[in-house]
């Protein structure tokens, strides 16, 4: 354009100054205007970048879709909801929490016309499994003496919610581990869901009936929850006074058949005997577990039913307790209903009580003066959330471990540095004769009779 | 008027030059606000933080409110009994805010080593075969061999009393020893989990030592302690120990002989996984070996002497392991001959070479092997999951120890007719129906009633 000007100008020839000033001066003026719309151009542009990157980084920030309700305020609602439901549902030993499913989109639920099985049914498994024991006399079902015991416990196959969970999960099954060693007994780990419908508390089932139908030569399967710790190393189980049963179970057998109360058993430690009624035991008590319609409906049937018991899916110990009661005929004479010692100790009445017990009396009891069985009912540390105060929770194991764990370091010559703490003292210098006091305090050749 | 103050060019290059600040300033403004949206600029905030205040600012905390009041009216109104635990110990019931240390509580005082003696595991004995045989002789019932050859066994393993460092190490201790409660449950094995350290100048690799010697002691009726670490896995559920083969020697350790008394190469043995005998020979190599373990000044100078004496070690303190290599090379007349340095299965299975493979071992081979074919113990050396620090990269060590667990878990899974999804896979699915004769089943493995767990006549040997 400025080109244009001049050379219209200069072919102008021999115009006058004052035409070339005019186009120059028009030229100028041209030159100008075209300086300012680029400038505008320039300016507009800009603008227009700098609104479009405004935008991107509000986008990328503060979620411009949904001001309505932000990340924070659903990290509180969940909050929310977590707190809510434990309070409202109270479930008494829920050791393994819910099933993780998140590899998998979930299977197609039950047809609820169709009842649940455990398996296909067995009608003789006592005949089959006393060939078996004859035939195979290398695995006898009493060792040394004793019935052969076998101790079923898990965990979910996760890592817990919170890696605290994980430790005392690891302390746990180490106290396990130092009882049945000292006892002879057998312990199997479990951390698969063997049956999907049957998940969480009733993860238990498939399991024992497994383990029932694979060892023969176990006579007991003896389930123990992993938040239940032993606290008395000493004591035995009296499975003499158990001949003519074949499940035993702490509780109250007033709480049950009177007050048909929810917490009348406990079914986070029992003993379940391997024969013909046990799996028909297992068979009667299933059908209220597979997960989704079948378990909220039987759990309002078993809320409806039982004294104090919460709104929630149906749980092993209410649908075991419920089932004893309404077919009481058919399966008490079998059932043991176990209070004299502990096999299973609610550990709040317990747990500050320790030091009082080492003073006055001894281990061996397995009662209210040295508890068999510290059961953490309600602390769930493998989950996020407890029914109780997490510091009590566990501190309450911490002691509960070291309490018993002093017992089994005690022909080691060590002990705890008070109940709470994880580091050890001497209390027994070295020697150059250890057998005397190996004699002195192994605890498998002082066993001491349990009481009638 | 500007114009006319300078002149054109020079208002020009003016005009320019606050063209370029502006668009200077500009792209700093906008930088700085990016970052801070996305990685947040500490004290200043981040601009969700922002938006919570201005919303909290208008809205009233009304929501959170009402629930609570509901709470509080079931707690207090309740028939429960945690009401009064939950309110009178005022701590929240939330794990996400609940410190463990807090609550350990260490009463008394450290035990002080008195710095003029030197270091002993314990008053030396010198007729600990005697006393032990006298001892067996009384105790019939509690026989050192469970089967014509077959001797007692205890495994030996532990981890620290406190929480892992690393959040989820504890998941993977835990899974460890699951492990290992599976084999030694299918061969007959005892297992002591250690979670006590019991002489604190012997802490860290070097605690084994007092340990294995005091459980030694107490337990005369063990004929082999199994030490085991806690990041070695058992990856072949069938393979049971070839005893005979170590009637003769007191000490089974993995390595190579040429490695060890010939190169002198640190890592020419491994001390995660070895077999001990209960005599008096061992020990007598207790107390051999553990004068570099104390820690502080004895261990620093032990860890220079060993980086100096074997081939390829790096610097860093004396190690059980090193001292082990340097005891045998240097001493080899007096325990060499009761030294089996085995490598013809994986008493201990370097990790690095084995987790890959997994998959064309379950195609081409089968367990019970013991070997690199199928190995026997899968050792996750240097990946340390409990600690912060490993030697390799975090992600790798865990996804290969969940392919090591699971690669041993299908074994026993197996025998109750399930197995993993995959070696990834935490869930399990079927592979055998139920059937109502489950008697007449018979595991592939035959690891349901194996040979060496049958109940034999109990007889002593010495």
């Amino acid at each position: 354009m400025v080109q244009d000007a001049l050379r219209t100008s200069g072919s102008g020839g021999g115009l006058p100054k004052t035409a070339v000033s005019n186009g120059g001066g028009r030229g100028r003026g041209l030159l100008l205007r075209g300086w300012q719309v680029q400038n505008t151009s320039m300016n507009i542009k800009i603008m227009i970048l700098c609104g479009f990157v405004t935008i991107l980084v509000l986008l990328g920030t503060v979620s411009f879709g949904n001001l309505g309700s932000s990340n924070a305020d659903d990290a509180v609602n969940q909050n929310l909801i977590k707190e809510t439901k434990p309070i409202l549902a109270k479930s008494p030993s829920a050791s393994v929490p819910n099933d993780l499913d998140l590899e998998e989109p979930p299977k197609a639920e039950v047809n609820p016309n169709v009842t649940y099985t455990l398996g296909p049914r067995i009608t003789n498994w006592d005949s089959q499994r006393k060939v078996w024991l004859n035939q195979n006399p290398g695995f006898p079902s009493i060792v040394n003496g004793k019935a052969r015991i076998l101790l079923l416990t898990g965990s979910p196959p996760g890592p817990c919610d919170k890696p605290i969970g994980d430790y005392y999960l690891l302390k746990s099954v180490k106290n396990k581990i130092d009882y049945c060693r000292i006892h002879g007994i057998e312990i199997v780990y479990n951390m698969a869901h063997l049956d999907e419908e049957l998940s969480g508390y009733w993860t238990k089932l498939p399991m024992i009936r497994r383990l029932m139908l694979s060892h023969p030569e176990v006579e007991w399967i003896w389930w123990m929850d992993s938040d239940a710790l032993f606290t008395d190393i000493l004591f035995e189980i009296p499975l003499s006074r158990y001949e003519k049963h074949n499940l035993v179970i702490h509780g109250y057998p007033d709480l049950l058949f009177n007050q048909k109360s929810w917490v009348a058993l406990n079914t986070g430690v029992f003993l379940l005997r391997n024969c013909q009624w046990s799996l028909d035991l297992l068979d009667a008590w299933a059908p209220m577990g597979p997960k989704g319609p079948i378990r909220d409906e039987a759990g309002k049937v078993l809320t409806a039913y039982l004294k104090g018991r919460p709104a929630f899916e149906a749980d092993d110990q209410s649908a075991l307790i419920y089932l004893l009661i309404s077919q009481k005929e058919k399966w008490m004479d079998k059932v043991y209903v176990e209070n004299q010692y502990y096999l299973h100790g609610f550990w709040e009445g317990l747990v500050d009580k320790y030091e009082e017990m080492m003073e006055k009396y001894h281990p061996g009891l397995g009662d209210e003066r040295w508890p068999f069985v510290t059961h953490f009912v309600g602390c769930k540390p493998c989950g996020s959330y407890a029914d109780y105060a997490e510091e009590r929770c566990f501190k309450g194991m911490e002691r509960a471990f070291n309490f018993a764990d002093n017992q089994v370091l005690e022909l080691y010559g060590f002990s705890h540095r008070g109940l709470l703490s994880p580091k050890v003292k001497r209390i027994r210098n070295e020697t150059v004769s250890p057998l005397e006091y190996v004699d002195k305090f192994d605890i498998r050749r002082t066993h001491a009779e349990a009481k009638p | 008027m500007i114009e006319r103050c300078l002149g054109p060019h020079r208002c020009r290059r003016i005009q320019r030059a606050l063209r370029h600040l502006k668009v200077t300033v500009l792209c700093l403004v906008l930088t700085v606000v990016v970052l801070r949206g996305t990685i947040g600029a500490g004290k200043f905030g981040t601009p969700e933080q922002d938006l919570d205040e201005i919303r909290q600012h208008f809205q009233p905390s009304r929501k959170r409110a009402e629930p609570h009041r509901v709470l509080e009216e079931i707690q207090t109104g309740g028939d429960s009994d945690s009401s009064s635990a939950a309110s009178g110990a005022g701590g929240s019931n939330n794990y996400e805010t609940f410190e463990i240390n807090k609550i350990f509580v260490d009463e008394g005082e450290e035990e002080k080593p008195d710095p003029n003696k030197p270091y002993t595991l314990g008053p030396k004995i010198s007729d600990w075969d005697e006393q032990r045989s006298d001892w067996l002789a009384k105790n019939p019932t509690f026989p050192n061999f469970i089967g014509p050859n077959k001797p007692r066994v205890l495994l030996v393993t532990g981890s620290a009393p406190k929480p892992c460092e690393n959040p989820v190490g504890d998941h993977y201790l835990l899974k460890s020893i699951k492990n290992k409660i599976d084999y030694c449950r299918l061969h007959g094995i005892e297992i002591f989990y250690n979670m006590a350290l019991l002489d604190a100048e012997m802490a860290g690799f070097w605690a084994k030592l007092p340990l294995i010697r005091k459980l030694l002691l107490s337990h005369p009726e063990v004929e082999f302690l199994w030490w085991m670490d806690s990041d070695a896995m058992f990856t072949d559920m069938a393979f049971e120990l070839p005893w005979e083969r170590y009637k003769e020697y007191n000490l089974v350790m993995h390595g190579w002989n040429e490695m060890v008394y010939d190169e002198k190469n640190w890592i020419g043995l491994n001390t995660g996984s070895f077999l001990l005998r209960n005599n008096q020979w061992a020990l007598d190599l207790l107390d051999t070996w553990a004068p570099m373990g104390p820690k502080g000044k004895i261990r620093e100078e032990a860890g220079k002497v060993l980086t100096r004496e074997l081939k390829g070690r790096p610097v860093f303190e004396a190690d059980d392991q090193s001292a082990m290599v340097y005891l045998l090379a240097t001493q080899r007349d007096t325990w060499g001959n009761k030294v089996y340095l085995e490598n013809g299965y994986y008493l201990h299975g370097y990790w690095g070479i084995l987790v890959d493979r997994y998959e064309e071992m379950i195609e081409n081979y089968h367990p019970g092997l013991g070997d690199h074919r199928w190995p026997l113990v899968t050792h996750f050396v240097g990946c340390k999951p409990c600690g912060k620090f490993g030697d390799y990269p975090v992600e790798r060590c865990l996804k290969q120890m969940d392919r090591a667990f699971n690669f041993g878990d299908n074994q026993i899974l197996q025998i109750y007719g399930f197995t993993h999804k995959s070696l990834a896979s935490r869930k399990v699915k079927r592979v055998r129906n139920e059937t109502s004769n489950p008697l007449e089943m018979k595991d592939e493995l035959g690891l349901l009633h194996p040979a060496f767990k049958a109940v034999k006549l109990q007889t002593n040997q010495v």
